[in-house]
């Protein structure tokens, strides 16, 4: 045991000291938050859009379609223009040269049946698309309204927005989170799980891999068995992951604490506390965020110890690693599904699948509640994928370890781990 | 008396296909330098990763220490008496000199107190104190050889094994090498190495083995196997013209090969032919002799002459 230690020990301190760790101990978060708050912050700061409304109505309407467009935020409309042949093409010709972003072709059709046009650079940028809808319901459903001979001050006040205050309860308890909090939160927690498993367990897979090319697995597999050779590994390397956590929290504590003070200097930051609201951590998820992340990384490192081993050098590992890459992807690029609805069988499905649950099961967990019976499933299934995977991984650590030549294919993999 | 250190009894191995090592069965005494010798792809290599419990046997029995268990993990449990080095070196590269051999010393059980004062001193000891605190990638090769063999006997092992430990060293870290082993030896320590260098294992093993294809060629001390092969080799020179000496010399009862150099003559003699006969006959024939001469033949030529023909075949094995 004291020699499993030793490894530990030598991945923690190695690893500690090297240059890349306190690098990524202060950067991490700014390259999270960047991650995370950058789309964010420029989804709403395209700049004001300019276009032209062509008023192909006979009535009023294409007027305040106008005005009501030009006194949001969204757009400023350049010019209104009657309706007359060639005129698209020209003000298409002045988008294609970037002067215009876009036309609004509004007819009577648009109260009638519905149908509107709207031309432009860029039609997939959904805020602009939802204030064009937003603004053209609006009105026509007063136009139409008005035009059944109802009231115009009936017609306002029937059009009186609902305020959907969204409070999430989590075990019987109404808690203060908002759904875009708990989102966030989500989206978070399934950001950093996966950079940090990937990342340490790729950590993992170069470890094993310099001490096959080295051959100092030799002499360290003479001393102690393969297995302990791969757990002091693993454990080791998830030491330092849960060693980063913790500077990130500490750091995060030490930034908040000191909110206020920053926020002074920082005053446009200020200006929109909403947008940045904390989300709340409970002791539950950070223990759900943690106990999940690090059942992941166990069950990822020791498929990337068996991949470090099974390769003899970068380029090979770089390419074998890809299956695992993929698999660990599979829940991350579900994060939209599984936040958006969390209690659809997909979703349940893939918390409680092992390779998946490491993130599956907290992004749930931030997102909605989840009974306490279904995380309990869900862990128990993972613990069990860990002792399989780790068993299969070690198999093919031991043997692989000691290869030279060629990677081996699927075949001789499966003799290394029946020998 | 003292167990062997080593015992290897019919120990076989094979790979994919073909038998690295096969029915290999010898034995390293207490306190000797013992020698491994053989060409490449000879089964070296997989002989002493087996005794390392690197790799288990398929057939046969390693025993260490005369430890009569046959676990797996039997090299492991005296790892600490144990100290290995293997044909190709590394170290971590990254990681300070002080640190690796710390490291090292602690996989053989050494507590890291010790293992640091120790370090300290062999590395003053081989010239390299002022290099503890740096990292190993700035090292030169002849550097990283030495903190390579320190690693190997820091922790004061009973037994060192040695895979091609001269494979790539100058003249000057070979000497420092050779003179460490012959140290280690009047410590009483026992070595194994591997080689296909002969005059480095001429002058240092005690005892040897030579193989090849997998197999035992002959095994034994050096000088028995010296005085086996000896006698069969003759150098004899003339004072003045051979004479009639040159038709005893034609004799393929006598001789099997003569290397004729007109005043002088190296002789291999035919099996069974008796060198005082050769004597009674060249005096007989009246020529004048200057030297007569039953000469001990080098370990490189028995080597040769025992794995020529094998070595030819090895060679044409793919993937040797």
């Amino acid at each position: 045991m004291r020699r499993v230690w030793a490894v530990i020990r030598r991945e923690f301190v190695e690893r500690l000291r090297s240059r890349w760790f306190w690098i990524s101990a202060v950067l991490g978060p700014l390259f999270f938050g960047a991650m995370i708050f950058l789309p964010l912050l420029f989804t709403g700061s395209g700049g004001i859009k300019r276009i032209v409304v062509i008023d192909g109505t006979t009535t009023r309407f294409g007027a305040r379609v106008a005005d009501s467009l030009d006194r949001g935020s969204t757009f400023a409309v350049v010019a209104r223009m009657p309706l007359r042949a060639g005129l698209v093409d020209s003000l298409a010709r002045q988008v294609g040269l970037h002067r215009l972003e876009g036309l609004l072709l509004v007819t009577d059709a648009t109260i009638e049946t519905g149908a509107a046009e709207y031309r432009a650079a860029n039609v997939s940028a959904f805020r602009d698309v939802a204030e064009l809808q937003g603004v053209l319901g609006r009105l026509a459903v007063n136009e139409r309204l008005e035009r059944a001979g109802v009231d115009p001050a009936t017609v306002s006040r029937a059009q009186l927005r609902i305020k959907l205050e969204t409070k999430k309860i989590a075990g019987a308890k109404t808690t203060g989170e908002s759904s875009a909090e708990s989102f966030s939160l989500a989206y978070v927690m399934a950001i950093v799980s996966f950079v940090a498993i990937a990342v340490y367990g790729v950590n993992v897979m170069s470890s094993v891999l310099e001490e096959k090319t080295t051959r100092i697995v030799e002499v360290l597999v003479s001393s102690l068995p393969a297995f302990q050779l791969m757990l002091g590994k693993v454990l080791g390397v998830g030491a330092v992951s849960i060693f980063q956590f913790m500077v990130w929290g500490l750091g995060g504590r030490l930034l908040l604490s000191q909110r206020a003070a920053l926020a002074g200097r920082l005053a446009p930051l200020d200006s929109e506390p909403a947008v940045f609201q904390m989300p709340r951590l409970s002791a539950a998820t950070i223990a759900i965020f943690l106990s999940y992340f690090l059942g992941g990384f166990l069950l990822y490192s020791a498929m990337f110890a068996a991949v470090g081993a099974m390769s003899s050098n970068e380029q090979e590992a770089r390419q074998a690693q890809q299956p695992v890459m993929f698999l660990l992807m599979l829940a991350y690029l579900s994060v939209f599904a599984l936040a958006g609805d969390p209690a659809s069988t997909y979703s349940i499905a893939l918390s409680l699948i092992p390779f998946t649950a490491p993130i599956a099961m907290p992004v749930r967990w931030a997102a909605g509640s989840v009974a306490r019976s279904e995380v309990a499933a869900s862990l128990a299934l993972l613990v069990g994928g860990i002792a399989v995977v780790t068993w299969v991984a070690a198999r093919i650590y031991r043997v692989g370890i000691l290869m030279t030549g060629k990677r081996p294919n699927l075949r001789e993999l499966a003799r290394w781990v029946r020998a | 008396m003292a167990p062997p250190v080593i015992v290897l009894d019919r120990v076989a191995k094979r790979f994919a296909g073909h038998t690295a090592v096969d029915a290999l069965s010898l034995e390293v005494s207490a306190g000797l330098i013992y020698g491994l010798l053989g060409p490449n792809g000879a089964g070296k290599t997989t002989t002493i990763r087996m005794i390392m419990g690197i790799i288990e046997p398929d057939q046969g029995a390693v025993r260490l220490f005369g430890d009569q268990t046959r676990m797996a993990n039997r090299a492991r449990n005296h790892s600490a008496r144990i100290g290995y080095l293997p044909e190709e070196r590394g170290l971590y590269r990254k990681m300070r000199v002080l640190d690796v051999l710390v490291f090292l010393a602690e996989m053989k059980g050494v507590e890291r107190r010790v293992a640091r004062v120790k370090a300290t001193e062999w590395l003053e000891r081989l010239g390299l104190s002022d290099w503890r605190l740096r990292r190993i990638d700035e090292l030169s090769k002849g550097m990283q050889q030495k903190v390579q063999f320190i690693s190997t006997i820091l922790h004061q092992p009973e037994l060192v094994v040695l895979d091609e430990p001269f494979a790539g060293l100058d003249p000057v870290n070979t000497q420092v090498l050779k003179d460490t082993v012959l140290e280690l030896r009047r410590h009483g320590v026992t070595i194994l190495f591997s080689t296909h260098i002969m005059e480095q294992a001429e002058k240092l093993c005690d005892e040897l083995c030579i193989i090849a294809r997998g197999r035992r060629l002959v095994e034994g001390a050096l000088s028995d196997i010296k005085r086996t092969h000896s006698g069969h080799h003759l150098t004899i020179g003339f004072d003045g013209s051979p004479g009639a000496a040159t038709q005893i010399f034609a004799d393929k009862a006598l001789v099997k090969k003569i290397d004729d150099y007109g005043q002088y003559a190296e002789l291999e003699l035919a099996v069974g032919a008796d060198p005082q006969q050769i004597l009674r006959e060249l005096i007989g024939s009246g020529a004048r002799l200057s030297r007569f001469e039953l000469t001990e033949p080098s370990l490189n030529k028995i080597f040769i002459d025992l794995v020529g023909p094998e070595a030819a075949r090895a060679e044409a094995r793919p993937g040797a």
